[in-house]
């Protein structure tokens, strides 16, 4: 079989010329030299195709070679990103479980009360019911005896129900909490009493520093929204004044206000009146990892979610303002009354 | 006659055409998006300087990284004219340089002399 050549037919054609060259040797010089020429310069050309084909695949392969190194460090970055993402939401996740563990320390140490006066109240009442029996099997019941059971009765008993239905209540309050934070559904809720429920569950953290809370929220705005999400926000917030503005023994003051600028929207600032924060440092507060407690429990992450959750889920903005030293911190978040559903 | 003188751009070469010394010199990449705004002066400077060069010495240095097509066909253009200019009596040298690894560049100057009769031609590896 024939070798395979790119320039087979123009190599038979210069044969072919080269023959008619000898054929025409008779000819007048004129047409001699003009053949002459012509074989010369379709020769070059030729040549010239050979090499400007050489030239081009080169270039088309070098092309090529750019294009799958282009590919693979595309491929490579979307991995990377990959990862990171991965990565951030198992920290998310992480910072989720965290605030669930302080909030169910927050639950026991609320419900210890009620429930520890029940307690007492109950075996108070027992030992008196176990007296009035040995005194009712001895036959020997005094009619002070029964009055003062009757009365040790009735004020034993109505302690148990009223603190057993406080312990309740906490239970229903923290439970709707807990539930919003695992689950972060979408749902309507009452802003003013979620934020009051919210506190509430912080309130062991607070009353324990003796810090005051203020809560000023009209009545009546209702959201459909994530409450899973703000509470998470407004807990954040607290953990911080409690650890970056308050230096342990003073008294501080923490306040939440709400308005509606424009119709359809809410706005909350969240402030404390504590140590603040340099103007150096403002800029950076909701990047990942910054913290100025590092090696002391910080892990700069809180804001960060704050951020994610505002913007993301949320779907609304939040600012840092003033702050300036001694002027304690101002969080402006706004958000929509209504957020769009998923789907 | 002036000097020719064109600073190099991100698509086409250096180019210093030294009338005095009878020295031209393209350097750099070139792909340019109209290869006749590159390659005309320079046709025409060469022209100008062959047209009078007599039995004169000229050098053309070519120290090139990367070309496409259409300028190779000038550069190849340009090889003939230089061979017909040293056919006529001009002393014409001309130098291809090229970095030691690449050697596809190296090939290009020894096909792209292949029909060169008259010029000196040194292939001259850089850097
Ligand atoms: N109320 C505040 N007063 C003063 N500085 C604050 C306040 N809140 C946050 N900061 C500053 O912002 C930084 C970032 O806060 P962020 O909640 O993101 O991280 P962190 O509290 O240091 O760590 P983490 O919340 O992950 O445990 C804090 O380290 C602190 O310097
Ligand atoms: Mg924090």
């Amino acid at each position: 079989m024939a070798e395979f050549n790119l320039f087979d037919a123009e190599e038979r054609t210069l044969e072919q010329a080269e023959a008619l060259r000898r054929d025409v040797a008779g000819s007048p010089q004129p047409v001699r030299d003009g053949l002459d020429a012509l074989i010369e310069a379709y020769g070059r050309s030729v040549r010239e195709q050979r090499r400007l084909v050489k030239v081009s695949d080169r270039l088309q392969a070098q092309l090529a070679a750019v294009n799958h190194e282009l590919g693979r460090r595309k491929a490579e970055a979307e991995e990377a990103l990959d990862r990171l993402t991965a990565a951030q939401e198992s920290l998310v996740q992480a910072e989720k479980l965290a605030s669930l563990g302080a909030l169910v320390g927050g639950v026991a140490h609320e419900i210890n009360t009620p429930v520890g006066i029940a307690l007492s109240c109950a075996s108070h009442l027992a030992d008196s019911t176990a007296r009035m029996r040995e005194l009712f099997e001895a036959d020997d019941i005094g009619v002070d005896d029964f009055e003062r059971y009757m009365a040790t009765a009735t004020d034993t008993t109505n302690l148990i129900l009223a603190n057993c239905e406080r312990a309740a209540e906490l239970i229903r309050s923290f439970k709707q909490v807990a539930v919003d934070r695992t689950t972060s559904e979408r749902r309507k809720f009452d802003l003013g009493a979620y934020i009051r429920e919210t506190m509430a569950s912080l309130g062991p953290h607070l009353r324990q520093a003796g810090h005051a809370v203020s809560i000023d929220c009209p009545g009546g705005i209702a959201m459909t929204s994530y409450p899973g999400a703000l509470s998470q926000v407004l807990g954040n917030f607290v953990m911080n004044s409690l650890i970056h503005a308050f230096d342990p023994g003073t008294i501080g003051a923490i306040a939440i206000q709400v308005d509606q600028p424009e119709a359809g929207r809410v706005r909350i600032v969240y402030s404390d009146n504590g140590k603040g924060i340099s103007e150096e440092n403002r800029g950076r507060i909701f990047d990942p990892f910054f913290t100025t407690r590092r090696g002391s429990g910080g892990s700069g992450l809180g804001l960060h979610i704050v951020y994610n959750l505002v913007t993301g889920p949320l779907e609304g903005s939040v600012a840092v303002e003033g702050g300036s030293a001694e002027s304690g911190i101002r969080f402006v978040i706004t958000l929509p009354l209504v957020t769009t559903p998923l789907h | 006659m002036d000097n020719l003188k064109v600073a190099a751009t991100e698509r086409s070469p250096e180019v210093d055409f030294d009338f005095e010394r009878g020295v031209l010199r393209l350097r750099g990449e070139s792909y340019p998006e109209d290869a006749s705004t590159v390659f005309g002066p320079v046709f025409a400077a060469l022209e100008g300087f062959l047209a009078d060069a007599g039995r004169r010495a000229i050098e053309v240095e070519f120290d090139l990284t990367y070309f496409n097509s259409s300028s190779a066909k000038a550069l190849m253009n340009m090889f003939q004219m230089l061979d017909n200019a040293a056919g006529a009596g001009a002393a014409v040298t001309i130098s291809w340089f090229f970095a030691p690894d690449d050697d596809t560049m190296k090939e290009f100057g020894e096909d792209f002399s292949e029909d060169l009769e008259h010029v000196s031609f040194k292939l001259v590896p850089v850097g």
